[in-house]
């Protein structure tokens, strides 16, 4: 329950963050490559080493990774099927024996069903997903945001000891 | 750009680096010692252990392998070692060295301190003796039979009472089982004969028949019912006929077996004259335990002992080997399914590429070489693992190993060939045995060995050549008999002397051969000297044993004449009663289809007749 709070409100906190909605919704995305994805990846590393160095919002990373990680065990068979199904077509042979052939390419992992299916997926899904992040987060910051402070639910949430010591502990960490 | 982010980055990097410099080598050189050490079963440690992340060079300054079954003495020893690990395989958990350079290898050295390594309780390989331990074991008895042999100081008159107290007389045992074994079988075969249900069945047939009056038959249909039924009990008799015809063939086929059975007591009798002529030392006179109790000591013991190499070669070989692969069946989830787009990462577990070895044998050789291709799977290399190696010392004496495993046919092949030539024989022996028991004066030897292992066919050649010779008499002082005599005469005009022993199982069992060029010369010298007390000795043995073990053999010659005639007898008339019943069957169902036949002629005529009455013909 506390972790589900915990991330309500760091979800609340993002939206309503300074960053801006391109850095939410990167955050976002990268967070969703990362959670879709077999974890120890090479491609996972980088995106790692992009979300600290570019100006994404780390929160929306993490929680996104969270989400997306549950997603991924539902949808790991699907993950399979496609990757296999690439991995397998005629036409796309040469070009993965290629990548398959330069140690590089091959230390990312694409020549398995999971990595590849997964990947691709992921990035197909950044295509709506981030556009779609990017409109919430403006529509919430102009319509929602406000009507979300004054639902009863968030005022009793404030009022609560674990957002105090919460709030002490962001205000600790900065 | 996220500033923070960066430095982050840069520590984490800065750290892992540090991490590396200070705490690596310790830590792979642990990790290393304790994998080795479960692979070798005993202690591996390595002193100076040093690696370089960035160059993947590796290297130490001396590798002690404890022998598992001594730990107080090192299988091997290195001293200075270096290489470099490939990278990219490392990345697939593969380790690739492309050049070792070895120093100071040397065999068998003792250590300091006990070897011994606790083993993890899941990692306790199983014990499979393999061929090289059976083949040495075999070798083993053999130079162990042969060191019984005593020449000079066979007496005819031996005690054979306290000689037999001594022998272990198996073949009463072995006879004693032999009866026992017999008497149970003759016994099933008695209840078999004479409680079977042929003769009932037969019985009861006979009845059914008998009560058919065949002459009372007027009715067709009524004999052709009964011969239905006839035909019914026919069937059955054919098939107890059948049942009789492979009971007489397995009971026949068990009588012979068990007289057949007799055959292995002169066998098992002539064991144990063979035992108690053995504790009496009695030779053998002939070539060939001339030749092994020579030299068969000194050439099968060497044999054994490079046989041990091999052995730990074979063994070593075979702890570098991985686990098979598994074929996967099912895909856990996360795991999904390589597709291998060629065979560029299809590296063994584990391939040293070529290692190129120097060290100093026990006798101070300085020996130098290569060792190529050793790795954990040759069908992924493609390539057998060799051995060259080589080197002499100041006096010329050399070394020279050459060896083959290759295990990219279809049966695993090792083939070795080792030269050792040139070592001194001055004030050595040319043989540890009683025949001679002079040293030499001069002369230089020559041990060489091949070997060749195909599957679990194994041959092998071990040849020593000792030349230019001379015994000195001298220090032995005068000869004490007449052998002795003989014996300076014949091998003082021998220049060279050479010796072959043979050891292979190409034909069958294991045969161990040992001849020599001097072979000829004692076989001639004892034949006129001890060959007579030796014969008398063996017959007093021989009469004495069979003395003790014949009235045993007489009583299980009597038990399978007597069952046997009497089993016959019994089966005798057991078919002949049989036989009788089964005659009246047949004479029984020829009296009905001939009756058949008759009322069906009748029938026939009465049929014809009423036909012609009706058209009046």
């Amino acid at each position: 329950m506390l972790i589900l709070i915990k991330y309500i409100a760091k979800l609340l906190k993002a939206l309503s963050s300074e960053d801006s909605p391109w850095q939410i919704a990167g955050g976002f995305v990268l967070g969703m490559i990362i959670g879709l994805t077999p974890i120890f990846s090479l491609h996972n590393m980088i995106i790692v080493i992009l979300i600290l160095i570019i100006k994404v919002n780390i929160g929306m990373a993490i929680l996104s990774f969270l989400i997306f990680s549950g997603i991924a065990y539902i949808a790991d068979p699907a993950f399979h099927n496609f990757g296999t199904w690439m991995l397998t077509n005629p036409d796309l042979q040469s070009m993965w024996t290629g990548m398959y052939d330069k140690e590089w390419w091959a230390m990312t992992r694409f020549y398995n069903t999971v990595v590849i299916g997964s990947f691709v997926l992921s990035v197909l899904l950044c295509i709506p997903m981030f556009p779609a992040v990017l409109v919430f987060v403006n529509k919430y910051r102009t319509h929602i945001h406000a009507k979300v402070q004054k639902w009863k639910i968030v005022k009793a949430f404030k009022g609560t000891k674990i957002y105090s010591i919460y709030q002490t502990y962001t205000r600790v960490r900065g | 750009m996220r500033v923070k982010g960066v430095i982050f980055l840069l520590i984490m990097a800065g750290l892992g680096f540090a991490a590396t410099y200070f705490i690596t080598d310790e830590f792979i050189e642990e990790k290393i010692e304790y994998q080795a050490s479960v692979i070798n079963e005993a202690k591996v440690e390595i002193d100076g252990f040093e690696f370089d992340l960035f160059s993947l060079k590796v290297g130490w300054d001396r590798l002690q392998v404890t022998n598992p079954k001594n730990t107080m003495i090192n299988t091997f020893e290195t001293g200075e070692t270096e290489f470099n690990v490939d990278f990219w395989p490392l990345l697939w958990n593969k380790v690739i060295v492309e050049n070792v350079q070895m120093t100071g290898f040397e065999l068998e050295t003792e250590r300091e301190t006990d070897g011994y390594f606790e083993m993890p309780v899941n990692e306790e390989g199983e014990e499979d003796p393999g061929i090289f331990a059976e083949v040495t074991k075999q070798v083993g008895g053999e130079i162990s039979k042969n060191a019984n042999m005593k020449f000079t100081a066979v007496k005819d008159n031996i005690n054979v009472d306290s000689l037999m107290a001594m022998v272990d007389l198996q073949s009463i045992d072995k006879m004693d089982s032999l009866k026992n074994g017999l008497s149970s079988n003759y016994s099933k075969w008695e209840n078999t004969i004479n409680n079977n249900t042929i003769v009932n069945d037969v019985d009861k047939m006979r009845a059914t028949l008998q009560a058919l009056n065949v002459n009372e038959m007027k009715d067709p249909k009524k004999a052709i019912e009964a011969l239905k039924n006839v035909q019914g009990m026919v069937k059955k008799a054919d098939s107890l006929k059948k049942s009789v015809v492979d009971l007489k063939k397995n009971f026949v086929a068990d009588l012979n077996t068990s007289k057949n059975s007799l055959e292995s007591i002169p066998n098992w009798i002539r064991e144990d004259i063979d035992r108690a002529a053995g504790i009496a030392k009695l030779p053998e006179i002939n070539a060939q335990s001339i030749g092994t109790a020579l030299f068969g000591s000194n050439l099968l013991g060497d044999f054994n002992t490079y046989m041990g190499y091999l052995g730990t070669a074979r063994e070593y070989g075979a702890r570098l080997k991985g686990p098979e692969e598994e074929q996967e069946e099912e895909i856990e989830r996360f795991e999904g399914k390589n597709y291998e787009f060629s065979d560029k990462y299809d590296w063994p577990g584990f391939w040293v590429k070529k290692i190129e070895l120097s060290g100093v044998t026990k006798n101070d050789i300085d020996l130098r070489g290569l060792v190529t291709d050793v790795s954990s799977d040759q069908n992924k290399t493609g390539k057998p693992l060799l051995i060259e190696m080589g080197g002499a010392d100041a006096n010329n004496t050399s070394l020279n190993i050459n060896a083959e495993i290759n295990y990219l046919e279809e049966k695993p092949r090792e083939s070795v060939k080792v030269t050792y030539a040139g070592f001194p024989l001055k004030n050595s022996r040319i043989s540890p045995s009683e025949l001679i028991p002079y040293e030499l004066s001069s002369g230089k030897g020559e041990l060489s060995l091949g070997v060749n292992v195909i599957g679990k066919r194994f041959d092998s050649e071990i040849k020593y050549l000792a030349s230019d010779v001379s015994f000195d008499f001298n220090s032995a002082g005068k000869p004490k008999n007449q052998i002795e005599s003989l014996i300076r005469t014949a091998i003082s005009s021998a220049d060279d002397i050479n010796a072959t022993a043979l050891v292979d199982n190409t034909t069958g069992p294991l045969r161990v051969r040992v001849r020599s060029n001097i072979d000829d010369m004692f076989l001639n010298t004892l034949k006129s000297t001890i060959s007579r007390e030796v014969e008398n000795a063996k017959r007093r043995i021989r009469n004495e044993v069979e003395s003790r073990v014949n009235a045993k053999k007489r009583e299980v010659e009597q038990l399978v004449r007597e069952k046997e005639a009497q089993l016959r007898a019994e089966y005798e008339k057991f078919e002949q009663k049989v036989n009788d019943q089964l005659k009246i069957v047949e004479e029984k169902k020829q009296e009905l289809e001939k009756k058949k036949k008759e009322l069906e002629d009748s029938l026939k005529n009465k049929a014809v007749d009423t036909i012609r009455d009706k058209i009046g013909f």
